[in-house]
């Protein structure tokens, strides 16, 4: 029987996350790296600077992604593991991790696409296999149980208690 | 698919409203962006043709603060709901958490209805996750029009689960948030269930 599937980041894997984001974008020479989830939810961004709206981000280039697997479907390819996309000042380069993990990069003339692509194949080697063990857990009993499950009934009942359905 | 970051200390929850074109999917997602306090809530993010017809998806992404430590987000997405998008609406409905299905309460819209109910169905059994653990919800929209089925008609065609339903009348509000409350808690209930 098939089983719903979570992803859950332990502290452990998002201390080696954030410190191979933070080195990847400097060797490379890039502006932005996020880690991303195939169903769009951000993992983790590097730098913290909140100035890229990364919610929006996640949820397009997933959704940009999975429509480029798609077409590799269609026209009988494996799989498209990378999708580039160009412009005049910015570029954003999206690789496949693991099978639901996407990696980010954006970057813009102070670096080339060979030098961003040599150094997010090196960091795939370190992030592929820590976070496999990420993928196919069932949820983590010790913070999502019941008493997280009313105390959020009761938070969306307070936050959405003030619109009125009019 | 639920994104649990024990380190950042977040929770993130999908929910996707499905269901025929026109039926107001994306009137649910715009109302929701217009009337739930600014500070809750990101960018409404609209892939649309130039007809102002939904092309890939709509994207509200929403905060309901911390709960016992824990940053928790619902992110809303709409599928274009006309049937010859359904390679988008298969992508977009991936690692779903909930389901809206929001119903056209007309008696005209019958058959699109029926159609769109059977598509969700058929390209959530090809994910292949187990459909008990989802959160559903039926939105009966449209209920302030003349020519409408009953609630119990609709419910008979379109809710086999035997899942919550909820009157709407999405382009005015009501049953909106109703409808939003009702399917967090149930994909909130159906994450923590053993």
């Amino acid at each position: 029987m098939p089983s719903r599937r979570g992803l859950v980041i332990s502290a452990e894997q998002m201390t080696l996350i954030e410190a191979v984001l933070e080195r990847l974008r400097m060797v490379s020479g890039s502006q932005f790296a996020a880690l991303v989830s195939t169903s769009g939810q951000p993992i983790a961004v590097s730098p913290q600077d909140g100035r890229t709206d990364t919610l929006s981000l996640a949820a397009l280039a997933a959704s940009s992604f999975a429509a480029t697997r798609q077409l590799a479907q269609i026209l009988s390819e494996r799989e498209f593991t990378l999708l580039f996309h160009e412009g005049k000042e910015a570029n954003l380069h999206v690789m496949q991790v693991t099978d639901q993990i996407l990696l980010l990069i954006t970057f813009g003339h102070e670096t080339q696409v060979g030098r961003v692509r040599l150094y997010t194949s090196r960091a795939l080697e370190v992030l592929k296999p820590a976070l496999e063990t990420a993928e196919n857990t069932t949820g983590d009993d010790r913070v999502v149980n019941r008493e997280y499950s009313r105390e959020v009934g009761a938070a969306i009942d307070g936050l959405f208690s003030g619109q009125g359905d009019s | 698919m639920a994104l649990i970051n024990l380190a950042a200390r977040e929770i993130n929850y999908k929910i996707v409203y499905y269901g025929c074109g026109l039926c107001g999917k994306t009137t649910n997602i715009q109302y929701i962006h217009r009337r739930i306090n600014p500070a809750a809530r990101g960018r409404l993010v609209s892939l649309a043709t130039e007809e102002e017809r939904t092309l890939y998806f709509d994207f509200l992404p929403l905060s309901v603060g911390t709960v016992k430590g824990l940053r928790t987000r619902f992110h809303l997405y709409t599928v274009p709901g006309q049937s010859f998008y359904n390679a988008s609406r298969t992508l977009v409905l991936q690692g779903t958490d909930g389901v809206v299905f929001v119903a056209d309460s007309q008696v005209s819209r019958l058959d699109e209805n029926v159609d769109s109910y059977l598509n969700l169905w058929d390209n959530l059994r090809s994910q292949g996750e187990d459909l008990s653990r989802l959160g559903i919800v039926l939105q009966m929209n449209k209920r302030d029009l003349s020519d409408v089925f009953s609630v119990s008609d609709l419910s008979e065609l379109l809710n086999h689960t035997d899942s919550p339903v909820v009157e709407a009348c999405a382009l005015s509000g009501v049953g909106v948030f109703e409808t939003l409350k009702t399917v967090c808690k149930q994909v909130i209930a159906k994450s923590t269930e053993a």
